[in-house]
């Protein structure tokens, strides 16, 4: 049922007449699709353009031998690995992270809100150090990489957990602020209806908000591997970038640039975009499934 | 259940399976070398061994690559090797104190760590020469300096303050008076010298200045060399990071990086500029001759230097005058610690850069007690006294003690004395403790173990009765790079001490001084 407010905006509107068939309303409408469009446009244009330059640097040639070097092969399966397990494991933190920030008001919590912000706001190179400098940091005589690599026999730094977890920490945060807005806008009601019908807090969440919380957690799983995808700065300090073993694709094109490689960098950069495009696509297709 | 809570649940054994993956691949790169060379011979019979770690900046990875192939190849050895930018690397080693070698894009970066203590040994490799970077066909025709200061050409620069290009080109352009011309005519300064060859590249730039070695890689580029650059030259050399925990095999690959038909002859193919350079050897082993005098207060260095780089050095010890005739009827060693520059002055053609490093003072050593009571040169001359001295031809020590008593006149009445003459100082203070003596002349350092038995002597008034010990390594050398390591090691703090413990002085500054000239 409509509201009075819709009703009287319903009659204030311009009534249809036109010599040539076209709804007087619809051509008001006109510059503003030309204004819309024409600035959407500009942003889909330049990336278009951007990647058509690329394709037009590189030859097809070229193309091929740098994908088929082995070591570019191997940061293929690194990354396309990492970032999934970055973004997996993003979205299992991001949630009940997001829920807590978005429905509880306690003491820090906006200190908390902060926190999870700061792997976004920093630069990446220093949150590499960062890790870096955690890992190895004397504690006395302990040291956490020292007691996992020794103790444990799990090394970090230089390794490929040193890079999931470099994509981890910036990819999560991302993913703490897309699951946060979704539970905002999530309307609470749902779930005291259900506690006042007998649900624990726990299944509330369960049953009712995680549910409708879906397409967010695979926007934040989207992001959260879209971001991995993109990690340099950290992986390039707190992991390294040894060939067959930390080398992810965005440290490939970084390695190609330095030796003037620019075809193999503009190679591994479309490789990046097309596997870029094919992930975001199944994520979409799994997502449409999930909220169906 | 609904859908969400089901595809969390199924994530859990996809991200199972994938850190699975992740696992297998791990541990089938991370296991180092288990199947050593099999002579045996060199730095692989410690099984099982981790692989080596070189931290490498990121433009020499072309020639690093095609290295790294030799050397896994020829003696079986696993490395790891991690590119970067040389600073980020610099700050990696420095924080995460892991791995074994260190080859940053240039030599500033290399005096950065050693400033730091984050390396010890630089062994150098090449060089690479400042240059105008072009394209191909020079469509600018820029031949002088004055063709990078046209409005038209668009020039851009490494930053000065974060590139050694930018930095070498300002120094050396500012003593000319050139930099402020280069200056206001570069329309940008950019991050890396890597990012002023992409611009001309790609087309944002004319031109550009940058080290020749790096245009190996753009075969689409070019450069002009200009006499105002001469000097902006910067060399690449590898360091052993400080706190290896194999620095035999971190030097064994510094070694083979280094050595001219191995490493550095790759090195010229990608571009550099190299000459010398030691030849490579598994385990190369230096000769080394030296004075006998210096034996006690250079042994244990000699030694350390051995087990840290797993060569060996065969020593001679003996009168610097049977050692230099041993050098002109054709032995030549590596390197030649003679007691005193005499002895040095005659292989000159074998030693033209010696070094003067300790002093030793000649005295008169006489029983404890000096029951002769002998107080100067002169009373050598006594009647009856058996008196014992260098022998002039075959020692240093000799030389100089003949030349003492002629300067003091009174050579002739204490060669009447004179009952024994030999090589070394040892003989003497032999002689003297079984009491054939009862006088005789040797350098302090003789006498530092007879402390007990025996009374030293000052000689005042006499120049000459200091000798002077300098260091040489052979021109013709075939491990000139190595010797001049052994050099350096002589010359360290702890070395030093040695020195002072043995009755020398030190006279060396504390210059550094490579014997690799690059």
């Amino acid at each position: 049922m409509a509201s009075p407010d819709n009703e009287l905006a319903a009659a204030d509107l311009p009534k249809t007449s036109s010599a040539d068939g076209i709804p007087l309303r619809r051509r008001s409408d006109v510059p503003f699709f030309l204004v819309t469009g024409g600035i959407s446009s500009s942003f889909v244009l330049l990336i278009v353009l951007l990647l058509m330059a690329d394709l037009v640097f590189i030859s097809p040639g070229s193309f091929r031998t740098a994908l088929l070097k082995p070591e570019i092969q191997a940061a293929f399966r690194l990354t396309l690995v990492s970032c999934s397990v970055a973004a997996i494991l993003s979205v299992w933190v991001a949630t009940p992270l997001g829920y807590l920030l978005s429905r509880f008001r306690f003491p820090g919590r906006w200190l908390l809100d902060t926190l999870v912000d700061i792997p976004i706001v920093i630069p990446p190179l220093v949150l590499g150090l960062s890790l870096l400098i955690l890992f190895h940091l004397k504690i006395g005589s302990w040291e956490l990489e020292a007691w996992l690599r020794d103790k444990v026999g799990f090394p970090v730094t230089y390794r490929w957990p040193a890079v999931v977890l470099a994509q981890f920490s910036v990819a999560c945060a991302f993913a703490v602020r897309t699951m946060r807005v979704t539970f905002d806008q999530i309307n609470p009601r749902a779930e005291e209806v259900a506690r006042t019908l007998g649900c624990s807090r726990g299944q509330a969440f369960v049953r009712v908000a995680l549910p409708q919380a879906g397409r967010g957690m695979i926007a934040a799983g989207t992001i959260a591997w879209a971001r991995a995808l993109g990690e340099f700065g950290p992986i390039l300090v707190f992991a390294g970038a040894t060939r067959m073993r930390t080398e992810v694709l965005s440290t490939s094109v970084f390695l190609e640039l330095s030796i003037g490689s620019l075809d193999a960098a503009v190679a591994v950069s479309l490789l990046m975009v097309a596997m870029a495009v094919v992930v975001l696509l199944i994520l979409r297709i799994l997502g449409t499934g999930l909220t169906a | 259940m609904n859908r969400t809570g089901l595809a969390m649940i199924v994530s859990l054994p996809v991200l199972a399976g994938l850190l699975g993956i992740l696992m297998t691949n791990g541990s089938s790169t991370k296991t180092g070398n288990t199947h050593p060379k099999s002579d045996g011979s060199g730095v692989n019979g410690d099984a099982p061994q981790r692989p080596l770690m070189v931290y490498c900046g990121a433009s020499n990875r072309a020639v690093m690559e095609a290295i790294k192939t030799d050397y896994e190849n020829e003696t079986g050895s696993t490395l790891e090797i991690q590119y970067g930018p040389s600073q980020t690397l610099l700050s990696s080693i420095e924080v995460s104190r892991l791995g074994d070698l260190y080859l940053p894009a240039d030599d500033s970066y290399l005096r950065m760590a050693h400033e730091k203590g984050l390396i010890k040994e630089q062994l150098m490799i090449g060089r690479q020469q400042g240059v105008v970077a072009v394209k191909k066909g020079n469509p600018k025709s820029i031949r002088s300096f004055n063709d990078l200061l046209q409005d038209d050409l668009r020039l851009v620069q490494a930053n000065p303050d974060s590139a050694a290009i930018g930095n070498i080109t300002r120094q050396v352009l500012q003593k000319q008076g050139l930099w402020e011309k280069l200056d206001s005519a570069t329309i940008a300064y950019r991050a890396t010298v890597t990012e002023v060859a992409n611009d001309i590249l790609i087309g944002a730039a004319d031109a550009g200045l940058v080290y020749d070695a790096m245009l190996h890689t753009y075969p689409d580029l070019e450069y002009v060399e200009l006499s105002e650059l001469s000097d902006a030259s910067s060399a690449i050399g590898i360091g052993v990071v400080s706190v290896t925990k194999q620095p035999q095999r971190a030097l064994h690959f510094a070694r083979y990086v280094s050595a001219r038909d191995r490493g550095r002859k790759r090195y010229n193919e990608y571009g550099f500029r190299t000459k010398d350079g030691d030849e490579w050897a598994d385990v190369p082993e230096l000769t080394f001759f030296a004075g006998s005098m210096l034996r006690p207060a250079v042994e244990d260095t000699i030694t350390e230097f051995e087990q840290r780089e797993r060569v060996r050095v065969s020593r001679v010890y003996n009168g610097c005058g049977i050692l230099v005739a041993q050098m002109k009827a054709g032995q030549h060693p590596d390197a030649y610690f003679a007691c005193d520059t005499e002895f040095m002055q005659q292989v000159t053609d074998l030693f033209p850069e010696p070094v003067a490093v300790s002093l030793n003072e000649l005295v008169i050593l006489v029983q404890k007690g000096n029951p002769q009571g002998i107080r100067t040169l002169r009373d050598l001359a006594k009647k009856g006294l058996r008196v014992g001295i260098g022998h002039e031809k075959q020692c240093a020590m000799g030389w100089l003690t003949q030349r003492m008593l002629k300067e003091d006149g009174i050579q002739e009445e204490v060669m009447e004395n004179v009952t024994v003459q030999t090589p070394t100082g040892d003989m003497l203070v032999n002689q003297l403790r079984t009491g054939s003596l009862d006088a005789a002349v040797v350098y302090l350092s003789n006498a530092a173990g007879s402390v007990e038995v025996l009374d030293a002597i000052r000689i005042h008034g006499l120049s000459c009765s200091v000798a002077t010990q300098p260091f040489a390594v052979a021109e013709d050398s075939r491990y000139r790079s190595l010797a001049g390591r052994l050099f350096e090691k002589i010359c360290s703090a702890a070395s030093r001490e040695d020195f002072l413990a043995e009755g020398f002085r030190w006279q060396k500054s504390d210059t550094p001084v490579t014997a690799d000239r690059n």
